[in-house]
């Protein structure tokens, strides 16, 4: 076990893009999560009123829509960023295309998540778990992108709507996509919870500014660490 | 022989049918399909100078409400004329012949029209076991596959015909399926509901008549003149919707002003069909205009995708009234339980690391790379 | 030696039927009657909100669309207890008989008359004969020379073009056939009429139902709401249509249909004493006139008459496990308590097991099982159900409604009572039911106006509609007249879906194979000593089955994996 007081480094790790990437991404899945629960399961607090009075449902689902847009650019720059950003940010880092990657999984649902040893986990960027699962809310965002343009493709003539026209025939139907995009929903605010918690969880235990990373973009690492990652001596080294 | 077939316009005025009113039902159907003025003249022409086309309409697993729907087509001349005009050579409901003498009514149209005729299918074709429907002692499918054969198109009325319907229901115990996963190398028109709306069914016909080819079709087959719109999008209660006026109960104050069904489970937000614009019977009413939601009918799989008075599908094995909030609110609830399980067990398992801090304001080395 | 007859299919009918019959010496002396198509509609219900239901049950049939949805919205209120608001019921009540108008003159001229009428022969007519006898007959103004000579012509045209359409191959010019040319003429310009005023009426169901066919129903109530200051809801226009409907369906009925009948029976005398069958009838009653829970209220009475016996009307209890039981031993099913024995619907249980010929065949062996459809008994007596059982036992129990119009109906044709018991009784009770309808129609309807008036606009009853508030186990029945006959739905709830849903319909008691006692049902006994003039060309054999007007996807669906038997029973 490393001393707590093995001299630290700090490490450029989270370059400008990719933080307003993530935070606003952040700021539309709130957004979205929340328009959309309202949108399915509108709560009943207008009575006895009449409609040209009121918009307010119109609005949240105008809301939705917007965000909806920003969050599907938003994603693409992030995918673009992952060809071009620092080796942190790119792609190779969330697919587990290495048997190491694998490996360093099983090691971190052994020591974060079983609690089984306490060994620690020497990852700069991201842990390999942690990136698959970055990669299979990237299947799901790709996913609600699919499914809600698909079903908003009913309502617009534009270009990029249409492009997911033929999503709903494909999916059998416009309840079916309406159930999934649903669905989906879900997966994102179960994501949050653990997410959030984790972040925390990593401070907590690891100290090395997790949480203000994605603001300010330095991270506290261990000089060993640093130093077996820039000689490329480190047990897993993700760069192809 | 076919050359000496009286034309439609030359039948309608063998009926006593006037010119202006000819002109007035093509307007009546130009308007339907959204032609321009123009059109008319087009509709009129085909009506004066083509022949009448042969048709022959199959009934399998159905409940003929696609044929009492047919007869429900409501424009003045509609009813009774577009049954002449097509030559309905057989057709169960209506025919006078009954057994051999009604078959031999199809073959004829077979052989004497080969690549001319129509095929239009009501409800849909046991698979299971062919004989799960058979007439005159042969199954739906050995009937349908050999009429097909030489057949210009194929129409399939209603959802048992273009998706299956109630019976391709879960569990589906006859294993009916549609027309078109049972053939294959013809058009095949889905002319989706349960039934059609009747002058739908109507306007699917004089479409072929009149361009003399298939309609426009979307991503299922369904003519995009009737199938291009959601009911919802076309809803006279729509106000409400972006209002967020609902009907939270039947007959409450809101279902007595005319609020949205939404919460009562309208599929109107899924369903593309014509219910909105062209209305039932005559344009009398619509399910929504009437207080019922709409169920969805003209959607594949619909009979699925309920309980009918939800807004959300149920899920599989989870029982009535279980829908994808409830499964997810659960998990939530199991994913915030494990995390304070998790938080514990980190406190006593990681105990040592966590002590092992630094004390406050004791300097550790950091370096900017 | 016989000759055996296969007719299939039978046309002119809802469904896939098919007939055999043996002729010997020119008379029928043996018929067989066999469903061939099923789709298994209660298995699909299994495990589904019984408050969806009415939806899949109005799929059975599309001919009498709605009258299922309506015994499934019983059946389920039954089984919760769940009595609806008289707005509700009075609604209920005028789509009914909107649907009994509509379904019995689409019947009479389309899928019935062509038995009894002559098309070609039409062509031969003197237009201004045939406009003497239909004004010697009716006041309907639709009866000029100038008017019966347009349909001449318009109809010989059709048939010189060559492609006869519906027409092909029909059986014109049989011998069977008496009516005179001119009354041939009135009778094809009032199919062309009846074809074009049907799709009026239905429209009450498209003001309360949103859309027909398949209109929409609600447990505990209807869906429509009354708000007579509101533009989306049943207001005076809506009401004063539905009241316009009814007024011109009493004209067309009793200007049209009625005088129709009338004159084309007074031709067919002798059919007052062929078809008639079996002895037995059997009604479940309907049109409650203050509240479905009291059958006293009904305008169409409850009842069973047995051997003819007009001098006893006989209880009916369809909950009683020993008065209705379905058999199979005849059908292609199968029960796990063996082949003959016969099972209440509430313990129905039945499983797919076809052995008839692989497809094609030519016949089918009536040795073994031949049809889809299963065979009820009541009280083990084979029933025949619809008008003529309606009428009977109207007729039986003394109704004066009842009295005056079977009566008026014997002393125009000038027939014994006895006459009812035929092909031409059933044809005859149907017309003369529709014409009790109409008037109840304009009844219910002038209740549902005086409810309005004084300030009662319920149309729903939401007590029940939480499955939250239901009991763990419940069962129900649901009974209606549908117009073709006694319609029963049999529902057990468990855990707030669906455990077993069984119906039990009027083509069932009529076109059902024989039972293991080896009786024949309606269709089967009826047919035995049709006289058949030409075996080639069997046309009477269609003029006794086509006046019951079969409805043969109704009878087909039945099929339900392993029916579990519940003792817990709620309120009836």
């Amino acid at each position: 076990m490393r001393n707590r007081t093995t001299p630290l480094r700090e490490v450029h790790v989270w370059e400008l893009p990719v933080r307003f990437y993530h935070w606003i991404n952040a700021l539309c899945v709130v957004t979205l999560c929340v328009t959309g629960y309202i949108i399915g399961n509108p709560p009943a607090f207008m009575k006895g009123t009449e409609a040209y009075f009121n918009y307010w449902f119109g609005t949240v689902r105008f809301i939705h829509f917007v965000t909806a847009f920003v969050f599907f650019f938003n994603f693409i720059f992030r995918l673009y960023w992952g060809f071009t950003g620092n080796e942190f940010a790119r792609w190779y880092n969330y697919i587990p295309l290495k048997r190491c990657q694998w490996k360093e999984m099983l090691e971190v649902i052994k020591v974060d998540v079983l609690q089984l040893t306490n060994k620690k986990i020497d990852s700069i960027g991201h842990n390999s778990l942690a990136s698959f699962i970055y990669f299979l809310t990237f299947l799901i965002f790709l996913l609600q992108c699919l499914t809600g343009f698909g079903m908003y493709a009913a309502m617009s003539k534009s270009f990029l709507p249409q492009m997911f026209a033929w999503v709903v025939p494909f999916l059998g139907g416009d309840m079916h996509v309406r159930q999934i995009h649903h669905i989906l929903m879900w997966g994102f605010i179960l994501f949050a919870i653990v997410h959030m918690y984790l972040v925390f969880y990593h401070d907590y235990i690891e100290r090395r500014g997790v949480t203000s990373s994605m603001i300010g973009g330095w991270k506290f690492i261990e000089e060993d660490v640093v130093e077996r990652h820039d000689n490329r001596t480190e047990e897993c080294p993700k760069k192809i | 022989m076919e050359n000496q077939r009286p034309t439609f316009y030359e039948e309608l005025r063998g009926k006593g049918v006037s010119r202006r009113d000819f002109i007035k039902f093509c307007t009546t159907m130009a308007a339907f399909m959204g032609l321009e003025a123009s059109g008319v003249a087009q509709i009129a022409k085909a009506f004066e100078t083509k022949p009448r086309l042969p048709v022959i309409w199959f009934h399998f697993q159905e409940c003929t409400c696609c044929s009492e729907s047919f007869i429900r087509a409501s424009h003045p001349i509609v009813a009774d004329i577009i049954l002449d005009k097509i030559s309905l050579d057989y057709q169960e409901t209506l025919m006078a012949a009954s057994g051999a003498p009604a078959e031999a009514a199809y073959k004829a149209v077979m052989e004497k029209h080969p690549g001319e005729y129509i095929v239009m299918v009501e409800g849909s074709i046991p698979t299971e076991n062919e004989a799960y429907c058979c007439i005159g002692g042969r199954s739906a499918l050995q009937i349908l596959q050999e009429a097909v054969k030489n057949c210009k198109a194929v129409v399939a009325w209603g959802n048992c015909a273009s998706a299956g319907c109630v019976q391709a229901a879960s569990p589906n115990p006859t294993g009916a399926k549609p027309v078109h996963k049972v053939i294959s190398g013809k058009p095949v028109i889905n002319v989706q509901g349960c039934p059609p709306i009747a002058d739908v069914m109507a306007g699917v016909v004089v479409h072929l008549l009149t361009f003399d080819r298939i309609p426009q079709l979307d991503g299922m087959s369904r003519p995009k003149a009737f199938y291009s719109r959601r009911v919802h999008d076309t809803c006279y209660r729509r106000a409400n919707f972006d209002a967020g006026l609902f009907v939270e109960s039947f007959d409450d104050e809101g279902a007595k002003r005319g609020y949205c069904l939404y919460k009562m489970g309208c599929k109107g937000p899924v369903t593309y069909n014509s219910c909105g614009i062209i209305k039932w019977n005559d344009s009398v009413s619509y399910p929504i205009q009437s207080g019922h939601p709409c169920i969805g009918c003209a959607e594949e799989g619909f009979w699925d995708n309920g309980p009918f008075y939800q807004h959300l599908p149920g899920v599989a094995g989870f029982g009535i009234e279980t829908t994808a909030d409830k499964v997810g609110l659960g998990l939530g609830i199991g994913t915030a339980v494990g995390i304070a399980a998790h938080a514990v067990v980190t406190n006593v398992r990681k105990h040592k690391e966590i002590i092992n801090e630094p004390e406050a304001g004791s300097e550790v080395e950091t370096k900017k790379v | 030696m016989a000759d055996r007859i296969v007719i299939d299919p039978i046309t002119r009918i809802e469904g896939h039927l098919r007939v055999e019959i043996e002729v010997k010496d020119g008379k029928v002396t043996d018929a067989y009657s066999a469903g061939t198509m099923v789709r298994g509609i209660e298995t699909i219900l299994k495990g589904r909100d019984p408050r969806d239901a009415w939806a899949f049950v109005g799929r059975v049939c599309g001919v009498c669309t709605s009258t299922h949805s309506l015994t499934s919205v019983r059946t389920v209120e039954n089984a919760l207890g769940i009595s609806v608001p008289p707005n509700a019921e009075l609604i209920r009540n005028l789509m009914a008989n909107a649907l009994y108008i509509q379904d019995h003159v689409v019947h009479f001229y389309q899928l019935h008359a062509l038995d009894w009428v002559d098309v070609v022969s039409a062509l031969k007519a003197n237009p201004a004969e045939a406009s003497k006898i239909a004004q010697s007959i009716s006041a309907w103004p639709k009866s000029s020379v100038g008017y019966f000579t347009d349909i001449q012509k318009r109809f010989k045209n059709f048939v010189e073009s060559g492609q006869l359409g519906i027409f092909a191959n029909g059986y014109w010019g049989h011998k069977a056939y008496k009516l005179p040319p001119e009354v041939n003429l009135i009778a094809v310009a009032h199919y062309l009429e009846a074809l074009q005023w049907q799709k009026e009426l239905v429209k009450v169901h498209t003001v309360f139902g949103g859309k027909n066919p398949h209109p929409n129903y609600l447990v505990g109530g209807v869906p429509c709401s009354i708000n007579i200051d509101e533009a989306n809801a049943v207001n005076a226009e809506r009401l004063a249509f539905v009241g316009q409907l009814f007024q011109d369906a009493k004209t067309f009925v009793d200007q049209v249909y009625i005088p129709d009948l009338l004159a084309v029976a007074s031709f067919y005398k002798d059919w007052g004493a062929i078809g008639g069958g079996l002895t037995n009838y059997l009604a479940f009653g309907d049109f409650p006139s203050n509240g479905y829970n009291n059958p006293d209220s009904f305008k169409m009475p409850r009842g069973a008459i047995l051997g003819r016996d007009l001098s006893h009307i006989l209880e009916v209890k369809a909950e009683d496990p020993e008065q209705i039981q379905e058999y199979i031993n005849n059908s292609w099913y199968e029960y796990s308590k063996g082949n003959d024995s016969g099972l209440h619907p509430w313990d129905g249980e039945t499983k797919f097991n076809y052995t008839g010929p692989k497809p094609p065949y030519e016949h089918l062996d009536f040795s073994q099982k031949y049809s889809w459809v299963k065979t009820p008994r009541w009280k083990g007596h084979p029933m025949e159900v619809g008008p003529l059982a309606r009428t009977l036992v109207g007729y039986a129990s003394g109704r004066a409604d009842y009295k005056e119009v079977v009566e008026y109906a014997l002393k125009t044709l000038d027939v014994p009572v006895a006459a009812l018991f035929s092909t031409l009784g059933r044809t005859a009770a149907r017309g003369l039911e529709t014409k009790l309808t109409c008037g109840w129609a304009l009844e219910f309807y002038n209740q549902l106006l005086a409810n309005i008036k004084n300030g009662d606009s319920r149309t729903q009853n939401n007590a029940s509609w939480d499955p939250e508030t239901w009991p763990k186990k419940a069962k129900g029945i649901g009974m209606v007249e549908a117009p073709r006959g006694a319609l029963s739905h049999f529902i057990v709830i468990e855990d707030k879906k669906i455990a077993n849903y069984q119906l039990v319909v009027p083509t069932t008691w009529n076109a059902s194979p024989r039972d293991p006692k080896g009786q024949r049902s309606a269709y089967e006994e009826s047919l035995i000593g049709t006289p058949i003039a030409d075996p080639k060309n069997p046309m009477e054999v269609l003029r006794t089955i086509h006046s019951f007007d079969p409805c043969l996807a109704c009878a087909v669906h039945l099929y339900d994996e392993n029916g579990s038997t519940i003792h817990e029973m709620k309120t009836y």
